[in-house]
C-alpha cells in the first residue's frame, strides 16, 4: 500500500525530511505517527496525501507517486491538522461539494454523505454553518469530507489537538471501527498515550529522521530504562525517607517543601507510590512529572543512536 | 474509484462556494457598480425637477470613465481575492488538492460564482445607465464590454495573486497605471489594454479627449466581435495560467509553497 524509498523532502534550504524508508502493507489497522513537535509528521504525511513531491527518492502509494495523481487521490483521504474550514458555508453543502470534487453525483452522493455524516455523529447537525460550530463539530465534519469516497487509507494529522475528552475518546473509538472494517488509518500525534491507546504499530520520528518502526512497547521499555524526573511536594524529609527504600531510585534532591526523585522504571514506581498515599503512608500534596514525556524519550533514544 | 472530470471540478466549486457571494464581500461589489449609476440616476431626477436636463454624453461618460476605468479594475480586485488566493491564505487548500480533481480547473471554478455575481450587476447597472439617455443600439456592445472586461480582468488579477506574493499590487498598477499610461505610448501597445477593448465594443470616446490628454496618441481600432473574443480568450487564458500554475505549485499544510 505504502512504499518510501529514501523519499526525502526539503523547504529551501531547511531538511524537513531526512531520506526515509519504509513500506505498508495492504490491509486495515491503525499506524501510529509518533514524534516530538517539529519531528517531521506532518511532512511526512504531506509526502502520502500528495500535497508535496519529494526532493529525492520516491513515495509510493497503490503502486503510483500521490503528488497531483486523482487516481491515488481516489483512494486515500486526509483530515489536516488545525481548524481548517472555508468560512461562511454551512456545512451539509461544502460536503456535497468535497463529494462532487471526488467523482460523486446524484444519488450516492447523497448516499455517500449519510453514511459519512452519520458516521461521524452529525447528520443532524451539518446543516449549520461552520462558525456556528463547536471545534469538535468541525473536526467531525473534516473527518466525513476525508471519509466520503470510502478511501482505503484514512490520514490524520494531529487529530487529537483541542479535542475535549469525550470528542477524543469518541474519535478513538471511531478510527477502531474504520480500522476493523478494512481501513488503514495512519495518525500522527507527539503524545504516546493517545497512540498508545489506538494502536500498537508506530513509526518515530525525530528531528526528520525516521528513528524506529515497530511496536509500543519497545518505547515503553525505553522510558523504563530513562531515568526520569519526579517533583513530589509535601513534607520533605518524610518523603525522602520512603523514597530512599524504593529500588527504582537513582538520585535525589531535597527542596524545602519537596523531594525531586530521579527514578527508573516510572510504571513500577507510580503505582506503588500511588497505594502509599491512598493508604495515609506518605505527607504528599503533588506529584509533578518533570521529564517524563515524549521529548525526553526521543533525547534519549537519539543519545542512544549517537 | 471515482473522480472528478475538470467540468464536474468547475461546476461542483461554482455551486458549493456560490452562497459566498451573497455575503459581505458579494454586496460591496455590487455597491461599486450601482453608487455611480445611482448617483447619476439621481442628479437627473434632480435636473429634471428645475426643467433642466444632464448634459449630452454624460450616460458615455460615467460609462467609460467611472464604470469601464474605475468600478470594473476595483470589483476585481476586490472579487479575486476570495478566489483561490483565499483558501491558499486559510490553508484550506490542501482540503481541494486532495480531492481526486483536476487541480487545474480549481481557479476558474473557485472564480466562476463571483464572475456569475458581478457580471448580473455589471447588467443592471448598465441597464440603469441608459435610462440617461444613448443609443439603444449601442446597448449590446456596452454590457458586453464591460461583461467582457470582467471576464479578463477578474482571471487577470487572479493569475497575478497567484504567481506573486503582492499580486493585487501589481494587479493595481496594470489596471490604474498602464492602462492609463499607455495613451501616451505607441499606438499598438493599446492592444495590451482592456480599456482598448471595452472602448472597441462600446464605442470609441475619442470626441470626448480634453486638453489634459494632448499627450494621446491617435486610437487603434479592433472589430467589436473581434474584441469579444480576444477578451473572453484571454480571460480563458489566464485562467489556464492560474491552473498550471496551481497544478505545478506544490502546496503544503501550511497553504505555503515548498521546493519540491
Amino acid at each position: 500500500m505504502i512504499k518510501l524509498d529514501r523519499a526525502s523532502l526539503r523547504y529551501g534550504a531547511v531538511l524537513g525530511l531526512s531520506p526515509t524508508s519504509f513500506e505498508l502493507p495492504d490491509g486495515g489497522g491503525i499506524v501510529g505517527l509518533l514524534g516530538p513537535n517539529g519531528a517531521g509528521k506532518s511532512t511526512l504525511l504531506q509526502l502520502l496525501s500528495g500535497l508535496l513531491p519529494p526532493s529525492g527518492g520516491t513515495v509510493e502509494l497503490f503502486g503510483q507517486a500521490p503528488f497531483r495523481n486523482p487516481e491515488v487521490l481516489a483512494r486515500i483521504g486526509l483530515v489536516p491538522e488545525g481548524d481548517r474550514l472555508p468560512v461562511g458555508l454551512k456545512g451539509r453543502g461544502w460536503l456535497r461539494m468535497m463529494g462532487r470534487l471526488s467523482g460523486l453525483d446524484g444519488a450516492p452522493l447523497e448516499a455517500a454523505m449519510a453514511k459519512a455524516l452519520d458516521t461521524v455523529g452529525m447528520s443532524e447537525r451539518a446543516d449549520l454553518p461552520f462558525q456556528r460550530m463547536s471545534k469538535g463539530m468541525r473536526q467531525r465534519m473534516r473527518l466525513a469530507q476525508a471519509l466520503l469516497h470510502g478511501p482505503e487509507l484514512l490520514i490524520l494529522d494531529e487529530p487529537f489537538n483541542g479535542l475535549d475528552p469525550e470528542a477524543r475518546l469518541t474519535l478513538m473509538a471511531l478510527l477502531r471501527n474504520l480500522a476493523d472494517g478494512g481501513t488503514r488509518v495512519i495518525v500522527s500525534s507527539h503524545i504516546l498515550s493517545e497512540v498508545a491507546q489506538l494502536t500498537d504499530r508506530i513509526l518515530l520520528l525525530f528531528r526528520g529522521r525516521l528513528l524506529a518502526e515497530g511496536g509500543i512497547s519497545e518505547i515503553r521499555q525505553l522510558l523504563d530504562r530513562h531515568p526520569v524526573e519526579l517533583r513530589l511536594t509535601g513534607e520533605s524529609r518524610a518523603l525522602a525517607r520512603w523514597a530512599v527504600e524504593q529500588p527504582e531510585l537513582v538520585a535525589m534532591a531535597l527542596e524545602e517543601s519537596a523531594a525531586v526523585l530521579s527514578i527508573r522504571n516510572p510504571r513500577d514506581f507510580l503505582p506503588r507510590l500511588q497505594s502509599e498515599a491512598a493508604k495515609g503512608g506518605l505527607p504528599i500534596t503533588g506529584l509533578d512529572p518533570l521529564d517524563l514525556n515524549l521529548e525526553a524519550v526521543f533525547q534519549y533514544l537519539t543519545k542512544d543512536h549517537a | 474509484m471515482s473522480r472528478a472530470t475538470p467540468l464536474q471540478t468547475v461546476r461542483a466549486l461554482a455551486a458549493g462556494y456560490g452562497p459566498r457571494v451573497f455575503q459581505v464581500r458579494g454586496w460591496v461589489l455590487a455597491a461599486i457598480v450601482l453608487a455611480p449609476v445611482g448617483l447619476m440616476l439621481a442628479v437627473s431626477a434632480a435636473f429634471a425637477l428645475h426643467g433642466d436636463a444632464l448634459p449630452p454624453g454624460s450616460a458615455l461618460a460615467v460609462f467609460h470613465t467611472i464604470l469601464a476605468k474605475v468600478a470594473l479594475p476595483i470589483l476585481a480586485l476586490i472579487a479575486a481575492p476570495a478566489g483561490i488566493r483565499e483558501d491558499l491564505e486559510q490553508r484550506t487548500l490542501p482540503l481541494l488538492l486532495t480531492r481526486p480533481a483536476p487541480a487545474w480547473a480549481l481557479p476558474m471554478g473557485k472564480g466562476l460564482s463571483w464572475f456569475a455575481w458581478g457580471a448580473a450587476w455589471i447588467i443592471i447597472a448598465t441597464l440603469g445607465l441608459q435610462i440617461l439617455g444613448g443609443d439603444a443600439g449601442l446597448l449590446p456592445g456596452r454590457i458586453g464590454a464591460l461583461v467582457g472586461a470582467w471576464w479578463g480582468e477578474l482571471a487577470f488579477v487572479a493569475l497575478l495573486g497567484l504567481t506573486f506574493k503582492r499580486g493585487t499590487l501589481w494587479a493595481a498598477l496594470w489596471l490604474f497605471g498602464w492602462e492609463n499610461l499607455v495613451a501616451v505610448f505607441p499606438p499598438f501597445l493599446q492592444r495590451l489594454t482592456f480599456t482598448h477593448y471595452i472602448e472597441s465594443l462600446a464605442g470609441s470616446r475619442g470626441h470626448s479627449v480634453g486638453a489634459t490628454e494632448l499627450l494621446a496618441q491617435a486610437q487603434v481600432n479592433t472589430e467589436p466581435w473581434l474584441a469579444l473574443v480576444i477578451l473572453f480568450l484571454a480571460g480563458l487564458v489566464f485562467w489556464a495560467a492560474c491552473g498550471w500554475k496551481l497544478h505545478a505549485t506544490p502546496v503544503g499544510l501550511a497553504g505555503s509553497e515548498a521546493e519540491g
